[in-house]
Parts: structure tokens; sequence; C-alpha cells
């Protein structure tokens, strides 16, 4: 199913195509709302949550926008409202990463980390350092970065679903870096390879 | 030459390979001549690369395999609770904006008509219909309205008209499911396909039966409609279309209509009877 014939189908309320559709954004959605709210318990809710809105509100989508800017929108948005909710009862996010190693929950993905003991401690020091980096940046600079970086959105593309300028994305993008950059090329950062200005 | 404030300005784009390639040669000549501007994109890129290291935690294959059942679960709550919970004036909201704009002039019109001819038989009325009966409250002059089972009828059929219209009108080409509402039609179905045998019951005068016969007819679409599938019934709605059609249901709503506006016998009072044990035939019928 192509995305023409998969957004007709969405259109139609085809429950396949809905399925189909899920399949397809289920793991972007995850990771970005992961790095966004930074544990797996609310990135699971909110993920959900953007497909049931994805679910409720399909009339809402124009036919000549493209599906993924519009999903990775409904998915910015829930992120958003997930983070502003939560300040009311503020938790670290990155911490939470931390935790959960330092209490023994190995994730699979962690689990692909070198055998060697010292490299795999060494791993998961630049893992948190990273985590702890990206948790210093404002949510509309991360949700710049992720897109750009780790979902490969060209520039445009973020612009159109973040309804910015490219001239701000470019800016946010900037200042994203630069923040990372200061917070990786702390003294003592695993695995670092930049250096302070 | 570009200045190091131009350069800046395309380093985002360089870094990620976005920079068109005529400026990709101004660029990297700027970093040639310009050891700060080189540092810099030195810098960001390290960043980059370092921020290629990032690995998340994978909630593993039964996260990913159950997803899907977790997302549906959620979903046939949602509309359950919907189809619950959705206040009548909600769901009357979204029938009506479902309509198209013809529907709202034909209702004003028909209003309109409705309206001149309960003036006019107020105004041409014989003198002792003219006023309520003296020591009749408003309040009791409406609810006898209200009670009257020709009126109870005549507004169950507006409803259902309503509901149909948007369900007639809606076409899978141009407009969307989620337009249609179809949980909120379901739901106003069933409410209304409950009420169905009180008021046919209640319509008890022989000259009634075409206003009876009408309702019968409305409660089997109506229980149709209560019974499509929620998510994407098209072929259940279609088949609703053509029971519409082929029943003639807007054309007899239409003529039960004509009968009640022109007084006729199954016409609603257009007032709470003056005590005689029968309504009093329309004395202006042919002036209106």
């Amino acid at each position: 199913m192509d995305e023409t014939q998969l957004i007709d189908g969405l259109a139609r309320g085809d429950r396949e195509a809905f399925r189909e559709f899920v399949e397809l954004y289920k793991k972007k959605v995850y990771f970005l709302a992961l790095d966004m709210v930074g544990n797996a318990v609310d990135a699971d809710d909110v993920s959900q949550e953007v497909f049931l809105k994805v679910h409720r509100s399909f009339g809402t989508f124009k036919k000549d926008a493209k599906l993924s800017s519009w999903v990775y929108r409904v998915a910015y948005n829930a992120c958003i409202d997930h983070i502003r909710k939560r300040e009311i009862t503020p938790a670290p996010a990155g911490d939470e990463v931390l935790e959960s190693r330092a209490n023994g929950e190995v994730s699979p993905a962690w689990s692909t980390a070198p055998a060697d003991p010292g490299r795999a401690v060494e791993t998961a020091q630049l893992q948190a350092r990273i985590a702890r980096a990206l948790d210093r940046v404002s949510p509309q600079e991360k949700a710049v970065f992720l897109l750009r970086h780790y979902d490969e959105l060209r520039l445009k593309e973020i612009a159109d679903t973040l309804h910015l300028s490219i001239g701000s994305v470019k800016s946010y993008l900037f200042r994203a870096i630069r923040k990372l950059q200061k917070e990786l090329g702390s003294p003592g950062a695993a695995g670092m390879e930049v250096s302070r200005d | 030459m570009i200045s190091c404030r131009k350069s800046k300005d395309m380093m985002i784009e360089a870094l990620y390979g976005e920079l068109p390639p005529a400026e990709k040669e101004t660029f990297y000549a700027h970093l040639q001549s310009c050891p700060d501007c080189a540092s810099e994109y030195s810098v960001l890129g390290a960043t980059l690369r370092v921020m290629d290291e990032r690995r998340l935690p994978d909630p593993g294959p039964e996260f990913w395999a159950n997803y899907w059942d977790r997302l549906a679960a959620k979903m046939g709550k949602e509309d359950a609770a919907e189809s619950g919970r959705v206040p009548i004036l909600a769901r009357l909201r979204r029938s009506f904006a479902a309509l198209p704009r013809w529907s709202y002039q034909a209702a004003a019109g028909a209003v309109l008509v409705v309206l001149g001819i309960l003036i006019g038989r107020s105004v041409f009325a014989p003198s002792g219909e003219k006023s309520p009966r003296p020591g009749a409250s408003a309040p009791s002059a409406l609810a006898a309205v209200s009670n009257d089972p020709a009126v109870r009828a005549q507004r169950y059929i507006e409803r259902s008209q309503v509901l149909l219209l948007g369900l007639v009108n809606y076409d899978p080409k141009t407009q969307d499911l989620y337009g249609l509402d179809l949980a909120g039609k379901k739901a106003v179905s069933r409410e209304l396909a409950g009420q169905a045998a009180d008021i046919r019951s209640s319509l008890k005068d022989p000259r009634q039966k075409r206003l009876r016969d009408l309702v019968s007819e409305l409660e089997l679409i109506l229980m149709q409609i209560a019974n499509l599938d929620a998510g994407n019934d098209l072929d259940g709605v279609e088949l609703v279309k053509q029971g519409v059609e082929q029943k003639g249901i807007f054309l007899k709503i239409d003529l039960t209509r004509m009968a009640s506006a022109a007084g006729g016998d199954e016409a609603p009072p257009a007032r709470p009877k003056p005590g005689g044990s029968s309504r009093p035939k329309n004395p202006n019928q042919d002036k209106v």
C-alpha cells in the first residue's frame, strides 16, 4: 500500500489501513516520544495517544500534505502536552535511564553493548551523558534536533511539520547542537571527541 | 567571499548535506580562509558524530508485537465511551454539521411556512379560540402540546429526518468517515428507536394511521442504523441509503408534514384543545 492508498484508506476509516499505518509509524512515534518525554512508560502512553488522535481526527488531515509530517506534528504536540502536564509534578527525564541501568534493568538495546565490561561501562556512561545533554535542550530545540538527526527529516519538512520558518528551524538546530556540544564537552566525558571552545 | 555570519547561517545545511552545490563551494572556500569558522564547523560536526552513538532502550519484540492489540483495545473503549457519553446537543451539532447548505435553507423554509400557518390560525380563528382558555397558564398549555401524541410523533419524525439526511447526503468519495460520525448517529438512532413503540401506541386515532405507519418504517431504519458496525460499515450505510430511497421515506415525511400543516386529520393541534372532546377543524384551512 503506497502513501496515497494509505491516506485514502485512512480517510475511509478502513481499519486495515489504519493498522498498516500504525505498524509503519509506531517505532518512529514511540522513539520520538521516548526522547521527548524521557521514560518508556510515558513514551508508550504518549505514542498510543498519538495514534488515537490520528484515529479520531484524520478528517483534519489535508490530502495535499505529507502524511509523515502530519504524524510527527501530532506526535510533537502530544509530547509537548505531556511535558506541560508533567511540569506540575516534575520528574527528571534523563535520570530514569540512569536509574534503570543502575537497577540492572538492561533493555535489549543496551544488551547489544560490548561484552567487555570496561567498554560496556564506557558505553553506558556515554549514553547517560548524551541523555543528560539532550535534557538540557529546550523541547522545541530538541524536537527539531531529533527530527533532523534521527528521523532524518529535511529542514523544509521540519519547518512544515512544526509550522516554523526554515530560518527558525536552522536557528533552533544550531542552538541545540551548541548546547549539546557544551554539555558533552564537559571534562571527563566518556568517549568525547569534541573540545570546548 | 562570504562573511562569517553568512558562513554560520550555512553551517547547519552543510552539516546535514543540504547545502546546494553552488553554495557548497563558497562555504568550503570560506572555511579554508577562516580558522574560527573552520574550528566551529569541526566542533559541531564532532558533536553530531557523538550524538550518532545515541542508543535508545528498545522495549523488546513482545512490546512491539502487542502494540496494535493494546491500541485496538483503547480504541474499542473510546468508541464505546463515545457512543454512551456524547451529549444529545453535541450529537445533533455533528449531525447538523454534516448537512449540506440546501438542507438548512429547506428547513428554514419549512419553519417559515409552519409559522405562517400558526400565525394565520391565531389571527383568523373564531373568537372562542383566539385566546387561551381562562385560567389556562402558559406552562400547562405547553405541557399539553408536548404531551400530544401527534406533536411527539412529529418531533420524532423531525429528529429522524435530520439523522437520515446526514446519512443519505454522506458521499464517501468526497467526505471522510469521521465527518459522518457514525458512532454518534448510531447512538441517536438507538435512542429514537427506543421511543418508537411508545409513540406508535399513543397514536390511537384511526385518522393517524399514516403517521403511525411512518413511525414504524422509521423505527426499522433506525434499528438498522443502530446495528451498523461503528468503525467503517460503509456497505451498511449504503444499504440504509437505498432503503430510505426505495421506501420514499422523505416523500412520506413531507406528505405527513404537509397534512399536518394544512390541519388535516393527522395534524397536531396548534394549541391545546379548548375543552371539546375532538379537535375542531381549522376554519381557515382554505385561506392558508
